[in-house]
C-alpha cells in the first residue's frame, strides 16, 4: 500500500494540461463507487484514459493539478498510476496524496521534458527525473523529513495509528489490548 | 484580459523589519506546538482550535479509522467540544446511501460524545459554522471541505484538509502545516450598492490565473475592505481556494466584532499582521474601475468582461452555494426581479446557503418577490452547486453565482457553465441571455 521512496519509477507518460480538477479525476457525483470511478476517471479530458491506462504508467500535468474540491486521487492509484508529476499541484491534492502515500512530485518544467507516450524515470533517492529517449533531466526536490516519515508509514492513517499504539503503550493504558 | 486593466502590482520591500510577521506567520506561531516562532516556508505541528466535519464526516471517517488499524473505529476525539459535525450538503436526504451514512454519523456522534451536532439541517456547513458562531477570530480551524477558507472572513485562520488529515486531527487536535507565503490583495474603492465580491475574485483570477495564490495566505486589505459586508467577505474568503490559497483572511474590525459577538460568548483574540511584515507579492485592484466579468466554461480563471459574452442565450440561471447563497446575493436578485419577470424558457434557481439565511430572506419579503417573478427557491444546501438539483442537458447553457464551472459540474459534460456575480446572473435571468447588468438594473 505504502510508497517506497527508494524505488525507481519507470513508466509510460500520460500528459495533461493546466488546472486539471478533482471533478475530472474523481467524478464521484455521477460515479460513487470505486469500480465506477475507475471506468470514468479523467474521461472528460481523455475519453480513452480509463480504457487504456496500464499499471505503472505515469501522469504528467501542467500547473495547478488537482484543483477544486478536497477529494483525493485514490482512483489514479487504483488504475495503476505509479507517479504524478506536475508543474504545480493544488495544496489539497498535494496533502491528499501525501496522506495516502501516493507518489507525487512538483517539478517545474516537467511538461517540456516529455510528451504523451514517452517513457519517464523518476529516481527520488538521486533526486532526478530522466527522459531516457532524449537524455533530458530535471531535479526532484526532497520532501522534509516529517513528510518522508508519513510516506514511509504508508500514509497518515498508518502514521496516526502507530502514534496511538506508541502513546497507549507508554501510558500503560488498556487501549492497546482493546485495539489490537 | 491581461492588458489595459486597472491593476498595479508590486513586490514588497525586502528590507522591511525582520521580526515583523504576516497574519499567517503569527497565527501559526501562536499555534505551534513546539512554541517557536515560525516563518513562511517552515514546517510545524500546529494545535487546532476547531474541526468542522460536514456530511462526509462520520461514515468515511469510521471506514478510514478501520483502514488505519482501529478495529472498532475511532477510539476517541481529542476534545468533544471542538469537533463540529454538521450533516449538510443534501438535506432532506437525497438517496438511500446518504440516509444510511447519516445513520452512521448519528451513531458515531453519540458514541464519541461530540457536543456540537447539527443533524440533517438543510444548508451548507460553512454558512452554519458562521451563523452559529462556531468560529472565532484568531482561531486555527480546519474542515474536511475545500471551502473552509471562508471563515477567514471573520478573522480566523481556516483551511480545508483531507480526510486522512481529519482523522489525525480528531485523534490528536494537531496537524502538520507548512507556513505559507503571504500575498496582500489591496482592494481600493467605494462600496457600490450591490454585491461586488464575486466580480472581484473572478477578475483577479482572470488577471493573474486561477492559481495566483497557490499554497499562499491571502490578506485582504485596502479602502474597500472595511466597507464590505461580512457576506461579501465570506464570498472573497471562500473563493480563496479557487485561486489556490491556504488561508484567505480579513482583518478584525467593528463589523467583524458585531457579527461574532452576537453569535458567541466565548472569548477570542483578534489576529493582525505586523507593520513591515514580508509579503511575497502585493496586488492592488481599483474596484471602481473594474468591469462586470464572467468566467466562461470550464475554468474559474477563464474570465472576460461581461460585454464579451453578451448575447449568449441561457437556459438556466442560479444563485446559491457557500460562495453566493447569502442574504445580499439573494437581495440583489429580488431587487432586479421587483421590476422584471424571469425570461420565458429560463429556469432561475435560487438556494439560500442555510436555514438562517432563508429565514432572513423570508422575513425581508424577498422570497415572495422572487417567486412572483418566476424564480424557483430551492431548499438550502449544496444541490444547486452540484449535479444534484437542476441538471443541465447536452448543449444547454447556465450562468451561475456558485463556486465552480468545471465540465460536468451540473450534469452533462456537453453543457456550458458561466460563472458570474449575483447581479449579472439575475440580469441574465430576466434578459434570457448574458447582458451587462447596467442594461437591466437601474440602480447602477
Ligand atoms: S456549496 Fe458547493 S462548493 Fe460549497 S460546500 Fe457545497 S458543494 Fe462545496
Amino acid at each position: 500500500m505504502g510508497f517506497d521512496l527508494n524505488r525507481l519509477i519507470r513508466g509510460r507518460v500520460w500528459k495533461f494540461g493546466d488546472s486539471i480538477e478533482t471533478d475530472a479525476i474523481n467524478p464521484y457525483y455521477q460515479y460513487p463507487t470505486m469500480e465506477e470511478l475507475k471506468q470514468h476517471t479523467m474521461e472528460v479530458y481523455r475519453p480513452e484514459f480509463p480504457r487504456e491506462v496500464k499499471p505503472g504508467d505515469v501522469m504528467i500535468a501542467g500547473r495547478n493539478f488537482g484543483c477544486g474540491s478536497s477529494r483525493p486521487g485514490l482512483v489514479l492509484r487504483e488504475v495503476g498510476i505509479a507517479a504524478i508529476i506536475a508543474e504545480s499541484v493544488s495544496r489539497l491534492f498535494l496533502r491528499n496524496s501525501i496522506s495516502r502515500a501516493i507518489p507525487i512530485f512538483v517539478v517545474p518544467g516537467i511538461t517540456a521534458l516529455a510528451e504523451d507516450g514517452d517513457t519517464l524515470e523518476v529516481d527520488y533517492p538521486k533526486g532526478v527525473i530522466v527522459n531516457p529517449a532524449t537524455g533530458a533531466t530535471l531535479p526532484v526536490n526532497k520532501y522534509p523529513a516529517g513528510i518522508e516519515q508519513i510516506f514511509e508509514c504508508g500514509g497518515l492513517l498508518q502514521f496516526a495509528y502507530e502514534r496511538y499504539i506508541r502513546e497507549a503503550a507508554l501510558a500503560g493504558r488498556s487501549g492497546l489490548e482493546k485495539q489490537e | 484580459m491581461r492588458d489595459g486593466m486597472p491593476i498595479t502590482e508590486s513586490f514588497s520591500n525586502q528590507l522591511d523589519l525582520f521580526m515583523a510577521q504576516t497574519m499567517a506567520e503569527k497565527l501559526l506561531t501562536q499555534h505551534n506546538l513546539a512554541g517557536e516562532e515560525v516563518r513562511a516556508g517552515g514546517f510545524l505541528e500546529a494545535r487546532i482550535d476547531g474541526a468542522m466535519c460536514h456530511y462526509h464526516a462520520a461514515e468515511p471517517m469510521h471506514d478510514l479509522a478501520i483502514e488505519a488499524g482501529f478495529k472498532d473505529g475511532l477510539p476517541k476525539v481529542w476534545d468533544r467540544s471542538k469537533v463540529y459535525v454538521l450533516l449538510d450538503h443534501h438535506q432532506p436526504t437525497l438517496s438511500q446511501k446518504l440516509a444510511d451514512e447519516n445513520a452512521v454519523a448519528r451513531r458515531e456522534v453519540e458514541r464519541l460524545g461530540i457536543k456540537c451536532f447539527h443533524d440533517s439541517e438543510p444548508g451548507i456547513a460553512h454558512q452554519m459554522m458562521l451563523d452559529y458562531g462556531l468560529v472565532r477570530p484568531g482561531e486555527l480551524v480546519v474542515g474536511n471541505d475545500s471551502h473552509t477558507l471562508g471563515y477567514g472572513s471573520v478573522n480566523a485562520g481556516a483551511t480545508g484538509i483531507t480526510r486522512a488529515d481529519m482523522l489525525y486531527v480528531l485523534l490528536y487536535g494537531e496537524l502538520w502545516f507548512q507556513v505559507p507565503q503571504s500575498i496582500r490583495v489591496v482592494l481600493d474603492g467605494k462600496r457600490p450598492d450591490y454585491p461586488i465580491a464575486k466580480d472581484i475574485i473572478l477578475y483577479l483570477a482572470g488577471q493573474y490565473g486561477d492559481d495566483f495564490a497557490q499554497g499562499m495566505s491571502i490578506e485582504y486589505s485596502g479602502t474597500l475592505a472595511p466597507q464590505l459586508s461580512i457576506d461579501s467577505r465570506m464570498c472573497l474568503s471562500t473563493h480563496g481556494v479557487e485561486v489556490g490559497a491556504k488561508f484567505a483572511m480579513f482583518g478584525m474590525d467593528e463589523v467583524t466584532r458585531q457579527f461574532v459577538t452576537t453569535r458567541t460568548e466565548l472569548p477570542f483574540e483578534a489576529l493582525s499582521a505586523d507593520q513591515g511584515a514580508q509579503y511575497a507579492r502585493e496586488i492592488r485592484l481599483s474596484v471602481d474601475d473594474m468591469p462586470f466579468v464572467v468566467a466562461k466554461p470550464h475554468q474559474f480563471g477563464n474570465v472576460v468582461p461581461v460585454d464579451e459574452a453578451r448575447g449568449t442565450r441561457i437556459n438556466q440561471a442560479q444563485i446559491g452555494s457557500c460562495a453566493n447563497g447569502r442574504f445580499e446575493d439573494i437581495e440583489i436578485a429580488a431587487r432586479v426581479l421587483k421590476k422584471h419577470k424571469v425570461a420565458k424558457g429560463v429556469r432561475f434557481l435560487i438556494s439560500p446557503a442555510s436555514q438562517q439565511v432563508y429565514l432572513q430572506c423570508l422575513k425581508a419579503g424577498l422570497i415572495e418577490t422572487l417567486i412572483e417573478a418566476g424564480a424557483q427557491v430551492i431548499t438550502p444546501g449544496c444541490g444547486i452547486c452540484q449535479p444534484r438539483v437542476g441538471f443541465l442537458s447536452d448543449g444547454e447553457v447556465c450562468i451561475t453565482a456558485t463556486t465552480r464551472n468545471f465540465k460536468g459540474r451540473k450534469g452533462s459534460a456537453k453543457a456550458e457553465i458561466y460563472l458570474g456575480g449575483p447581479l449579472t446572473v439575475a440580469a441574465a435571468a430576466v434578459a434570457g441571455e448574458i447582458v451587462n447588468p447596467k442594461e437591466v438594473f437601474s440602480g447602477l
